[in-house]
Formats: C-alpha cells, sequence, structure tokens
C-alpha cells in the first residue's frame, strides 16, 4: 500500500481508495452505485442536488457522496435506513416543481430523474400546491429548452464554465424563481453545445431536430466513428426502423473522452435529405435518365474505355473526398491505379504540392491526442482547432488552464474559449515572414540554425512579439507545433511547414497536422495520391496532383463523394474542367444542379452510417465501424460499387465480399506505422507578398465542412455556415470607403463577384475574409490571393 | 393380490369409462344455454374490450400524445405510431395503426394510456372485406372515437371508481 | 313383390333386348335396382348422421347444435345443413398437391369408399330381405372391412405430405392390432351359430332376448364394438386424424368432393360396423318381445308386425349403436398411440383368445339354451 492510499469499507466491503478521493468515486470504481443528479465524473462538484446522500459511521447527519472525502477507516453505508430516508426526503423535494409530463418528455426513457423516481418516489405527492412554470427560451436551432423540467443540478452552466469555455448558461434568481438559461435570449454558439443534452439529467435540455421522433427503447443502438473532424469520435447512432434518429457519444478517453462535437452529432439529419440520390443515373442527349445498376456500370465501362482507348489512361484523373472511408479510398485508386492512371488525388484544399517527394508517410499529429493535454507550450500556423477539431481544442484548452502556453500565427485573431499567450495576426502573405521572423528571434536567444535556414532569416525584422513567442517555445519542455487546416491550404504550404519544421527542431518541440477531415491520415496511407501507392509503396508516376488535374484538364474525370466546386481549392477551375471533359463520373450521395450540368453518369452512394468502412484519425488510430441503416432508394456502399468496376474492367485481385477482406489489406501496417513528421526543404528565398489593395482569406465554415453537413438542416441554421458576406476589419473597409451593409465588388483576373460586407476587427488588416464552399464566391476561383475592390 | 384384482376387474368391468359415459349422458338433458346470436345478445360489461378507438377532448383536440406506452406495452406489436412536433409545438402522433388482425384485445393499450386517449369500445360487430380493411389508421381511429364518444365517456364514468 | 318387378321388366325388356339376352338383362337391372334401394337411404343416413352426431355432441356440451339451415325460409331445426354441407363440398375445387401420386391420390378416396358401401351387399335386412345370401357372408364382410384401410394409407403416401403419412403409418399400424381381435371376436360368433352365413347367425340367435349372443359372446361383443369403433378411426381411437398432434393426419392435403369422399366413407362405416353389431349380437331383425309375450301377441293385425321380428327392429338396434359412437366421441379424450397398441396387442387379443377357449367348450358341451 503506498502513502496516498487509504481503505475504507462501503457496506461492509473494505475498499482501496488514493487519499483526497471523493466517496462517490470510490463507490462508482466498485460498481456501487449511489444516486446522483449533480454529480459528473467530468466536471467540478457542486453537492447541489444532494440526492447522493450516504450514512457515513459516526458522522451525526448524511453526507453527499460526491463532495466528502474518503478517510482511513471511514465506514459507509449507501443503502442504509438513514441514507434510504434521506434519498427518498431528497427526492421528495426535487418533485415537487418536476412536471408529470413524462409521457410528452423527450427524456422519457433515459431520464435519471425517471428512474430514481422507480426506485425513490413516493406513489403519491403529498404535495398538492400549484406547480411552478419556468417560460422556454430559445437557445438556438440544436438544443430544444423545457426549463419547467428543470431540477438545477447545474450541470449545464458548469459544462459551459469548465469544458466548453464559455458561459453560456446561467442560473438567475434563487429558491423557487432560480432559473437556467442564457439570460439575455441567445443562441449557444459553443461548437459542443450538443453535450448539455446528455449531461442534462432530466428532460430540460433536449435533442431539437429529434424532438419527439422517437421513444429510446424504440431505437437499436449501433457504434460507429465520427465522419468529420480529424479527430475520430467514437460514438453511437440510435436507429429506428431505417432511419438513424440520432447520435450519441460513446466513451473513449484516448479520443473523445465522453464529448461529441455538434458537428458529428448532427449531421445525421443529412442522411436523410430529400437532396439524397436514390437510383444511378446517366446523361444521354443532354437528358438525365434513371437506369439499373447494370446499366449505370456498362456506361461508366464503356465511356472511360472510350476515352482511355482514344486519348490514353493518362487523360483520365480521379478525385476522391478525404471524407470516404479508407476501403472506398482504397478501392478507387487501386481501380484507377489498374485503369493505368496515376492522376489520382484527395488533397482538395491543398494548393502547394512541391514537397509531396518529401512528405511524411501520412500528416499526423505527431503526438497522441492525449499527450495535447500535457504540452507546456503549443504553437498554432494557420489553424482554428475550437472550430475546425473541437475536442483536439478541448485538449488544447486543458492544458492552456494547466498554465501551457498556447500561440498562433494566424490571419485572424479568431474567437477563442481560452487565453491565447500570443496570436499573431498577419495577413496570408506575410505567414511565411512571420514564422522566418520567430526562427531568427530564436537564433538570436542562441539557437544554433543550419546554413540554409541562416540564408532565409537574414533579412527579417524580428519584433517582440516573435521574441516572446520564440522564448515560450524554447522555454518548454513539451511543445508542439501545429499546422492548421488554413496552413494546408496556403499557397506557400511547403515553406510555411520546412520553417514551422525549423522552428520545431530548433525548440525541440514536434510538428504535428491538424487534419481537416475524418480520413484525411487514412487517405495518404490508402494510396490516394499521385507520387505514392497504398503504405507508401511506389507506383509508376507521379501523375497530376488536385491541383494540376483542373490546371491541365483531362477528358475524363472520376469524382468520389464530393461536390467538386464547392470542396476544391479553386471551384472556378474546377467547374471550368469539369465542362469541358468527356466523361465524369460521379459516386455522389446528393443531387446537385451543378452536378447535372457537369457529370455524365451518377452513381448513388451511402453515406457513413450505411456503409462498413475505417477512418485513421489524426494520430494514426485506426477506427472500423459497421453500416448501421440500409443505404436510400438503390445507392450502395462504394466499396461495392468499386469493386463490381474493378471486375467489369477484368482487373486482378477485385474479388472482395466484404469491406473487412479490403480492410485486411492495409490495417496491419496502419496500426504499426508511426512517421516521422521530419522532412522538408527549406526554399531558397521567402516568397515576396505581391502588391494589391486586398488580399483574400478563406476559412473553412464548421458546418460547411462536406456534403453531408452542408445537407444537415439544423446545422445549417447555426452560425458556423458559409455566410456568403466578404469580412473585413473595419479599418480596411473605411480605406476602401466601404461602411457597414455595403456590397462590395471582388474581382481578380478570373472574375468578378459582389458580396454583403461584414464587418469584423478580428481580422489582419489588409484582408477580405470569405468562407468557403459558399456558391456565391465560387466565381473568385482559389482560396488565397489578390483581388481587387470597389463599391458597387 | 387382492388391489390387483381390484383394479383389473375395475379395469375390465370399464367402470371409469361407463362413469364417464353417465356424466356425459346426464348432460345430453340438460338446457342447453345458447344465445341465438342475432336476435339475443349476451349483456356487456362497461369494460368490454373491443373494437379500438381514439378520443378527443370536448373542445375537439385529439388526446393522443404520441407517449407511444401503448405502443410499448402491446404484447401482439400490433401498433405503429410515428410522431413529431405539430406547428403549434405540441407532441402529436403522424400515424397511428393499429392492426385488427394482430390485436388481441387485451387492453394493455387502454390501460397504459396517460390521457385516456385510446381506449377500446363496444363495438364488436365489423369486418373487413379487403387486405388493409382490418388495419385502422389514425382517422378511423378518431371516427370511431367521435361517433361512440357518448358511450365510451358512460363507461368510463361507469368504472372511474376502479381505475 | 321382387316377382312382381321381374315380371313387369321381363314385359318391358322382351321388346327391346333379343331374347338370348333377356333373361340376364332382367337380372342385372333388378340387382342395380336394389343396390340403388339400399345406397340411397345409406347415402342420406350417412349426411344425416352427420347432422345426429353434430346435434348430439352439441347437446352432451350443453350447445344446440346446427339448427339455422332450412328451406324455403323455414329454419327446421336446421335439418338443411346436411344439404349445404354436400352443395359445398361439390362446387369446391379438389386440389392436388404438385410432390404427391397423382394418380394414387385420386384413387385413395374411392378405394376407402368402395368397400364401406359393398360390404353392405351381404346384410340381411329382415328374413330373406338380402341383396346376396351367400354362405362366406362373415368372411366377406371381414374382408372388405379390412380392405377400408388401404385407402387411407394409400391416401396418406401419395399426399406426398409428412403429416398425411405419418397418419397413414398410425392407421396401418392400428388396424393390423384391431383387425385379429375383431376376427377373433366373429370366430366365437360362427364357433356359436356354425355358420358364416349372416341369415342364420340371426336365426342362430331366436328365442328371446336372452338367446341373443351378447349374453355368452359378452366379451366379443364388447371386443368386436371397440374394435369397431377403432377400424372406423373414430374418436378415442383417431390417431389417424389427430387434429392437435398432425393437423388431419391422412386427408390433410384432401380437398373438396375428394375430401368428403372419406368422410361418407367414414360414416358409412359407423353404419355399417352398428349394423353388424347388431346382427351378430343382438340378433339382428329379431323381435325383443319374442319368446316375452305369448305366440297369439304376434298374429294381432298392426300391432303384431310392430311388436314382432322386422327391419325396424334392425333399424332401432342400429341406432342404438350409432349413438354410443357419438356417445363415446363426446366423452373420451383421444388416446395416445402407445395406449391404442397396448389395448389392441395386450388385452384385447389375449381376451377373445381365452374366452374362444370357453365358447368352444361351451359348444362342444352343446350348453342350453345357446349351443343346441
Amino acid at each position: 500500500m503506498s502513502e496516498d492510499s487509504v481503505t475504507i469499507e462501503v457496506n461492509g466491503t473494505p475498499m482501496q481508495a488514493r487519499k483526497g478521493q471523493m466517496l462517490i468515486e470510490v463507490t462508482d470504481a466498485n460498481d456501487i452505485y449511489v444516486p446522483r443528479f449533480c454529480y459528473h465524473k467530468k466536471l467540478t462538484v457542486a453537492a447541489n442536488c444532494r440526492m447522493c446522500l450516504v450514512e457515513v459511521e459516526k458522522a451525526p447527519k448524511p453526507l453527499p457522496a460526491c463532495a466528502t472525502p474518503v478517510a482511513d477507516g471511514m465506514k459507509v453505508f449507501t443503502r442504509s435506513q438513514l441514507a434510504l430516508d434521506a434519498q427518498k426526503s431528497v427526492m421528495e423535494f426535487l418533485l415537487i416543481n418536476h412536471p408529470l409530463d413524462c409521457p410528452i418528455c423527450d427524456q422519457g426513457g433515459e431520464c435519471e430523474l425517471q428512474d430514481l423516481a422507480m426506485g425513490y418516489g413516493r406513489d403519491v405527492s403529498r404535495y398538492s400546491e400549484g406547480k411552478r412554470v419556468v417560460k422556454d427560451k430559445n437557445i438556438g436551432p440544436l438544443v430544444q429548452t423545457e426549463m419547467t423540467r428543470c431540477i438545477h443540478c447545474t450541470r449545464c452552466v458548469r459544462f459551459g464554465d469548465e469544458i466548453a469555455g464559455l458561459r453560456e448558461l446561467g442560473a438567475t434568481g434563487r429558491g423557487e424563481h432560480m432559473e437556467i438559461g442564457t439570460y439575455v435570449e441567445k443562441t449557444m454558439t459553443s461548437e459542443l453545445s450538443g453535450n448539455v443534452i446528455d449531461i442534462c439529467p432530466v428532460g430540460a435540455l433536449t435533442n431539437k431536430p429529434f424532438r419527439y421522433s422517437a421513444r429510446t427503447w424504440e431505437m437499436v443502438q449501433r457504434p460507429t466513428i465520427a465522419p468529420h473532424d480529424s479527430v475520430g469520435s467514437n460514438m453511437d447512432l440510435h436507429v429506428k426502423g431505417h432511419t438513424v434518429k440520432r447520435v450519441v457519444p460513446a466513451e473513449n478517453e484516448a479520443v473523445n473522452e465522453v464529448w461529441l462535437a455538434d458537428r458529428d452529432r448532427y449531421s445525421c439529419e443529412g442522411l436523410q435529405s430529400p437532396d439524397r440520390l436514390q437510383a444511378p443515373m446517366i446523361k444521354q442527349h443532354g437528358e438525365w435518365h434513371e437506369v439499373d445498376w447494370e446499366v449505370a456500370l456498362e456506361q461508366v465501362h464503356d465511356r472511360l474505355q472510350a476515352v482511355i482507348d482514344r486519348d490514353g489512361a493518362d487523360e483520365l484523373a480521379g478525385l476522391a473526398a478525404p471524407w470516404a472511408t479508407l476501403e472506398e479510398l482504397y478501392l478507387f485508386q487501386k481501380w484507377l491505379r489498374g485503369l493505368g492512371s496515376a492522376n489520382i488525388d484527395h488533397r482538395l484544399r491543398q494548393h502547394d504540392f512541391r514537397d509531396d517527394d518529401v512528405a511524411p508517410a501520412f500528416p499526423w499529429l505527431g503526438e497522441s491526442l492525449v499527450d495535447l493535454e500535457h504540452v507546456d507550450a503549443a504553437l498554432l500556423v494557420g489553424a482554428y482547432p475550437r472550430k475546425e477539431q473541437p475536442l483536439i481544442n478541448h485538449r488544447l484548452r486543458k492544458a492552456a488552464l494547466g498554465g501551457a502556453a498556447i500561440m498562433a500565427v494566424n490571419p485572424a485573431a479568431y474567437a477563442q474559449n481560452f487565453e491565447f499567450a500570443e496570436t499573431c495576426v498577419v495577413a496570408p502573405s506575410q505567414m511565411a515572414q512571420t514564422l522566418a521572423a520567430v526562427a531568427a528571434a530564436l537564433v538570436e536567444q542562441g539557437a544554433v540554425a543550419g546554413d540554409a535556414l541562416r540564408g532565409l532569416i537574414n533579412n527579417v525584422s524580428v519584433d517582440d512579439q516573435h521574441r516572446r513567442l520564440a522564448e515560450a517555445l524554447r522555454r518548454a519542455d513539451n511543445a508542439t507545433v501545429l499546422l492548421g487546416v488554413q496552413a494546408q491550404a496556403h499557397p506557400e504550404f511547403a515553406t510555411l511547414r520546412a520553417l514551422a519544421g525549423e522552428i520545431a527542431t530548433l525548440t525541440g518541440a514536434r510538428l504535428g497536422y491538424l487534419g481537416e477531415s475524418a480520413n484525411s491520415s487514412g487517405a495518404w496511407l490508402a494510396g490516394v495520391l499521385p507520387q505514392r501507392g497504398p503504405l507508401m509503396g511506389t507506383t509508376p508516376g507521379p501523375g497530376l496532383d488536385a491541383r494540376a488535374m483542373f490546371e491541365q484538364p483531362r477528358r475524363a474525370y472520376c469524382l468520389f463523394n464530393l461536390e467538386p466546386e464547392r470542396d476544391c481549392w479553386n471551384g472556378r477551375e474546377v467547374i471550368r474542367a469539369l465542362t469541358q471533359a468527356d466523361c465524369v463520373v460521379a459516386f455522389s450521395a446528393y443531387d446537385s444542379a451543378s452536378l447535372r450540368e457537369y457529370a455524365d453518369v451518377i452513381l448513388p452512394l451511402a453515406l457513413y452510417a450505411e456503409t462498413a468502412g475505417s477512418y485513421v484519425n489524426v494520430e494514426g488510430r485506426l477506427q472500423s465501424f459497421n453500416g448501421a441503416v440500409a443505404p436510400p432508394g438503390q445507392a450502395r456502399p462504394g466499396w461495392k460499387i468499386l469493386r463490381v468496376l474493378g471486375n467489369r474492367f477484368d482487373l486482378a485481385d477485385f474479388d472482395y465480399d466484404s469491406a473487412e477482406q479490403v480492410r485486411a489489406e492495409l490495417a496491419d501496417a496502419i496500426t504499426s506505422l508511426r512517421p516521422g513528421n521530419h522532412h522538408w526543404q527549406l526554399p531558397g528565398s521567402l516568397p515576396q507578398a505581391a502588391a494589391g489593395s486586398l488580399e483574400r482569406v478563406t476559412r473553412m465554415p464548421t458546418n460547411s465542412l462536406d456534403p453531408l453537413v452542408r445537407h444537415a438542416p439544423a446545422l445549417q441554421q447555426t452560425v458556423d455556415v458559409a455566410d456568403g458576406h466578404a469580412h473585413m476589419h473595419p479599418d480596411t473597409a473605411a480605406r476602401l470607403g466601404l461602411a457597414a451593409g455595403a456590397h462590395v465588388r471582388l474581382q481578380n483576373d478570373g472574375g468578378s463577384v459582389e458580396l454583403p460586407l461584414a464587418l469584423d476587427d478580428s481580422l489582419a488588416p489588409g484582408c477580405v475574409l470569405i468562407h468557403a464552399t459558399h456558391p456565391d464566391a465560387i466565381e473568385l476561383g482559389g482560396w488565397f490571393g489578390n483581388l481587387e475592390a470597389g463599391g458597387r | 393380490m387382492f388391489a390387483n384384482v381390484h383394479r383389473i376387474g375395475k379395469s375390465l368391468l370399464l367402470l371409469e369409462l361407463l362413469k364417464g359415459l353417465r356424466l356425459t349422458g346426464r348432460n345430453l338433458f340438460k338446457r342447453k344455454v345458447t344465445v341465438q346470436y342475432p336476435e339475443e345478445k349476451t349483456p356487456q360489461s362497461p369494460r368490454f374490450r373491443g373494437l379500438h378507438a381514439l378520443r378527443r377532448y370536448p373542445n375537439g383536440e385529439e388526446r393522443c400524445i404520441a407517449c407511444k406506452l401503448c405502443e410499448a406495452v402491446c404484447p401482439a406489436v400490433a401498433i405503429t405510431i410515428e410522431s413529431e412536433q405539430r406547428d403549434d409545438g405540441t407532441r402529436r402522433t403522424t400515424q397511428y395503426d393499429i392492426d385488427l388482425t394482430k390485436c388481441i384485445f387485451c387492453g394493455f393499450c387502454e390501460e397504459s394510456c396517460p390521457v385516456d386517449s385510446i381506449v377500446e369500445t363496444r363495438i364488436y360487430e365489423y369486418h373487413g372485406e379487403e387486405r388493409g380493411d382490418l388495419l385502422m389508421t389514425k382517422e378511423r381511429l378518431l371516427k370511431i372515437g367521435d361517433l361512440a364518444e357518448p358511450q365510451i365517456a358512460a363507461d368510463r364514468a361507469a368504472d372511474a371508481a376502479y381505475r | 313383390m321382387l316377382e312382381m318387378i321381374r315380371q313387369m321388366l321381363n314385359a318391358t325388356v322382351g321388346q327391346i333386348v333379343p331374347a338370348a339376352w333377356q333373361a340376364q338383362t332382367v337380372e342385372v337391372m333388378l340387382i342395380v335396382m336394389q343396390i340403388t334401394i339400399i345406397l340411397t337411404p345409406l347415402m342420406l343416413c350417412v349426411a344425416y348422421m352427420v347432422y345426429a352426431e353434430r346435434k348430439v355432441i352439441g347437446s352432451i356440451q350443453g350447445r344446440i347444435g346446427p339448427n339455422r339451415v332450412g328451406a324455403f325460409g323455414y329454419r327446421l331445426a336446421g335439418l338443411g345443413q346436411p344439404i349445404a354441407d354436400a352443395l359445398k363440398l361439390i362446387l369446391k375445387e379438389i386440389i392436388i398437391p404438385t410432390g404427391s401420386n397423382k394418380f394414387l391420390f385420386v384413387i385413395a378416396p374411392i378405394l376407402s369408399m368402395a368397400p364401406a358401401v359393398a360390404a353392405w351387399a351381404v346384410i340381411p335386412f329382415a328374413a330373406d330381405t338380402v341383396l346376396a345370401d351367400i354362405n362366406a357372408g362373415l368372411l366377406y364382410v371381414l374382408a372388405l372391412t379390412s380392405l377400408a384401410v388401404y385407402g387411407v394409407i394409400i391416401a396418406g403416401w401419395a399426399s406426398n405430405s409428412k403429416y398425411a403419412f405419418l397418419g397413414a403409418m398410425r392407421s396401418a399400424a392400428q388396424i393390423v392390432a384391431y383387425e385379429i381381435a375383431m376376427g377373433f371376436a366373429l370366430v366365437g360368433v360362427v364357433v356359436a351359430a356354425g355358420s358364416l352365413n349372416l341369415g342364420q347367425i340371426i336365426n342362430a340367435q331366436s328365442g328371446s332376448l336372452l338367446h341373443w349372443y351378447w349374453l355368452p359372446l359378452l366379451p366379443f361383443f364388447v371386443v368386436y364394438f371397440i374394435s369397431g369403433v377403432a377400424e372406423t378411426n373414430r374418436a378415442p381411437f383417431d390417431v389417424a386424424e389427430g387434429e392437435s398432434e398432425i393437423v388431419a393426419g391422412f386427408h390433410v392435403e384432401y380437398s373438396g368432393m375428394a375430401f368428403s369422399l372419406f368422410f361418407l366413407a367414414e360414416y358409412a362405416n359407423i353404419i355399417l360396423i352398428s349394423v353388424l353389431s347388431a346382427v351378430l349380437f343382438l340378433g339382428g331383425w329379431l323381435s325383443p318381445f319374442e319368446g316375452v309375450l305369448p305366440k297369439s301377441a304376434f298374429t294381432l293385425p298392426v300391432i303384431g308386425s310392430v311388436l314382432g321380428g322386422g327391419i325396424h327392429w334392425l333399424l332401432l338396434k342400429t341406432s342404438l349403436f350409432i349413438f354410443v359412437f357419438l356417445w363415446l366421441r363426446a366423452t373420451f379424450p383421444r388416446y395416445r398411440y402407445d395406449q391404442i397398441m397396448r389395448l389392441g396387442w395386450k388385452v384385447f387379443i389375449p381376451i377373445t383368445l381365452v374366452w374362444l377357449v370357453v365358447i368352444a367348450t361351451l359348444a362342444k358341451l352343446q350348453i342350453t339354451p345357446w349351443f343346441n
């Protein structure tokens, strides 16, 4: 027995406990259930519900198990008459004001209060006075309130404080008049807001899109993996009949703890979108016809074979989305490589492919998710994890609350839910300069730089902020440099990567990447790359990357699970290339007007809950899942479609019977592969900003990430969607002579658009932020670059 | 020894069989209890469990709140309910089907209903001629409720003391 | 009367048929007429026996039984029911299962019906009133009643259904078991009467109520009747049908008229067994008042012919047995299969064997009043 261990006795059974642990933690660990409402293992102890009262020997009154620290030799009775009487009395008080509306309450059947009322409640109420009624609040499109049911456990308030980092909900009033709410009626903006539904022990906070549509006992729970951010949160689908009714988090301490981002929770609505494709379609003489699979696959074969026979396989290009499953991606590249084409890519939002040769096996975090909690300093480059990978941000926030210095080099001072030690707000064109300046500051402070780096940092000017940043990184024992989504989309990504790598080397920090999508890492391993086969295998090539295949238009394209004009870096060029192509085969889950415009064959695709598959998350964790519902209509899982296509083209080794068989070809290698992130090429010189009046910045809004989210109605009503505005710093707007609410005409050499102006003082001066994926901005082309602005 | 002889004798003389025959023979002449159905009918209890109905409140609002307790309790899985939020924010069914060919008329649905919405009426003379005739939809159940409401209400009142 | 008809026929047939064929033609026509005269009431009896069965069993169970189907707007206590049933069955389709042996499937009900009807040829309805007054009448009856089981076995096999097959198997085993006991019981009658001719067997019983064979051959009488119930597959020996175990046994695949043939055969068999019981053990057409009332009573007009022997006594005795058939069905639950086998092999055969020795001894010693 170690020093800090004590022995207590619960219901006559001796138990070991750590000093300082609360009683309820010990009983929970030993499977002794003590009823509770306000206690939650991930939140601080409030001890305000009093439900967990237990008898402790020599204590004159029952004590709350959640707030009583263990002491050596303590004797506890959780089911003694005193404890039961206390719990029953508390229950009676709690039920005084709780309405008897279980039949219409969505929590019915999974309600902690209901369950405990069965165990501790009286049959007949002694309370004949009127019950209190609390006016309902509207706190946004995701969470439904029914505040009359609230029992004031304050779990949601503590969640906002301690986990979400935003005090959005609070308690006002006292006693009978206490109410939980937002005080001023407003929408919850936290990207983790859905978790209050899970922690609410009663039906006060429930799932709004799910409201009234099913009962817990009607649904079957099927485990799956979150399909959006690169965390790979574990979650459970609740399925009724053939529809996914809702999603709840599954506990996995190493990945998502007990939380789930809103995007993962609510995107299941998109599975039932009316836009879902029901049957294969082919275009003949400009007319679309629904056909059966036989005909559709025959058409794919004939049309692609015609292009290959006439122009060669090099005229065929394939683009797959990084949110497709590992199996789909692997078969996609296997099929295309079988046809003889190496023009395969999944990096829809990357523009700079200069250093493909020295890229790691797959871009990964460089550490585990849990490690992020323990960093002392972190430098985020072009990253906004709060909205892009909310649960990675949660780990960083925990580190920051523990004293770590989290710093950022971003084109905007994004709204964060914790204090950043330093934030360099610079225009995108200045990001490389800034990183070079940090490196220079490190050298100033005594770090030893190589020749190549010294050549680069000669002329950069270093200011105090760079020095503070460098110092914090240098001082930290456990530091990390993370390249975010905006960095990866940056036109000088190779330079940013090299400089970030140099900074990491100089400070002994780890270099990591924050992947954007569920399978951003898996796609690399599956070999959906022009320069590499699966598992870093060598292939004939290199083929054309995601940028080149549109800049040098091909005759035939295969698109897998994406809406190319919205999902790619340069939508304008994509449309141009696709429109001129002879044959575009689209594997797509959703119908759209633009798809019908350029596609020739559309194959309806099953989405994540409808197919078996795997995702590889940003730390290289391979997680597999099975389909939970049947795809709509004739839609089929991608791996099945690709398998049949492989057979139709008479390719070897395409006889798979299950997704597991496909996975088996990769899985072992993936679980053992942990690449070093230490290869990069420093450029000869730093990029110089081209002169221009305005610099475009693009950010991917949380809830516009992929087709599935874009088809989830509730998420589209939140603030985190592409809004089609031109966001500018007020000074920039003033310089251009624009007032709030005005429309601004933006143009570059390819096109021009007119967007309403929105003022945002977090942006770097001289920049205009336009959200990605918004159809109004497609005409502007690439995500970054110079724009000319004018009034209307 | 004697017991064996007695047993075999009894068995050979078929005494027990004759006893049985005597019993049935006597019943041959007893008064018959048959009710001549269409002309005569047996009396019904207020708790009679016949055709189902969905009730309304006096103001015309349907009672059912889609709590789905009847669906959950139904031992024959004869009830199918789909629910959603109606425009006025209340919880309502969009579909409420009772498959009478599955129903065993146990009355659990009635028992479990927190708002006395689903009830079993005294109606037992109905039939279906086509497939689907005995699948009672929400509309049909509500109509039955509207037609039989006076009787339903009277029956509930008569039984109120025991519920 | 027969002679009168024969002369009338001779007169008419003589004008149509060549003289050489005249005698044979008239004979055939006469026989056909006699058959018709026997079968028509028999079939009516069968139909109304179903009605009677439903009424009796209903009554025993406290119900009324069929009482709706009448004619011309009158209910007539449901007397129209058998007609309605018959019409329904005739109009129904005969479904022949795909996997069945079609020829045997069709022939089985006929095989079942034919012996039940043919056996009536040797039944004496009154003194000298019999279609075929043959010496080996009893043997003929025994042979024909044994044939009936072929219908059941073939039906069960031809249906290609496991239930039908199980029913057939059970039926075969059961018939074998009870045929032997039944045969022994009849041997007892033959020993007592000294003849195989049914008319002579009846005559041998004349004297009085106590001269009838039910008394000296009481064990045979009981065994014969119970075996008869078993032979006809009636409750409580209806394991070949066994609704609760094998749905409907051998005729599960039959419908319409094919099914109703089995049905008719079963009831015709019941009546046959009842008639035979009356003939063999209750003195057939003999009057129970014989030997009780003074001889002069039988010479009275009308009353004399009622009290004296005649077909009405045979019908009465037969009805009694038929009623017992129904009564048994309403009273006893079905025997378990092994119990049936035990009863047949281990009880009936030993009893009949023992009693055969007793009877043979009595006959040898010419014990009066039965064996003289």
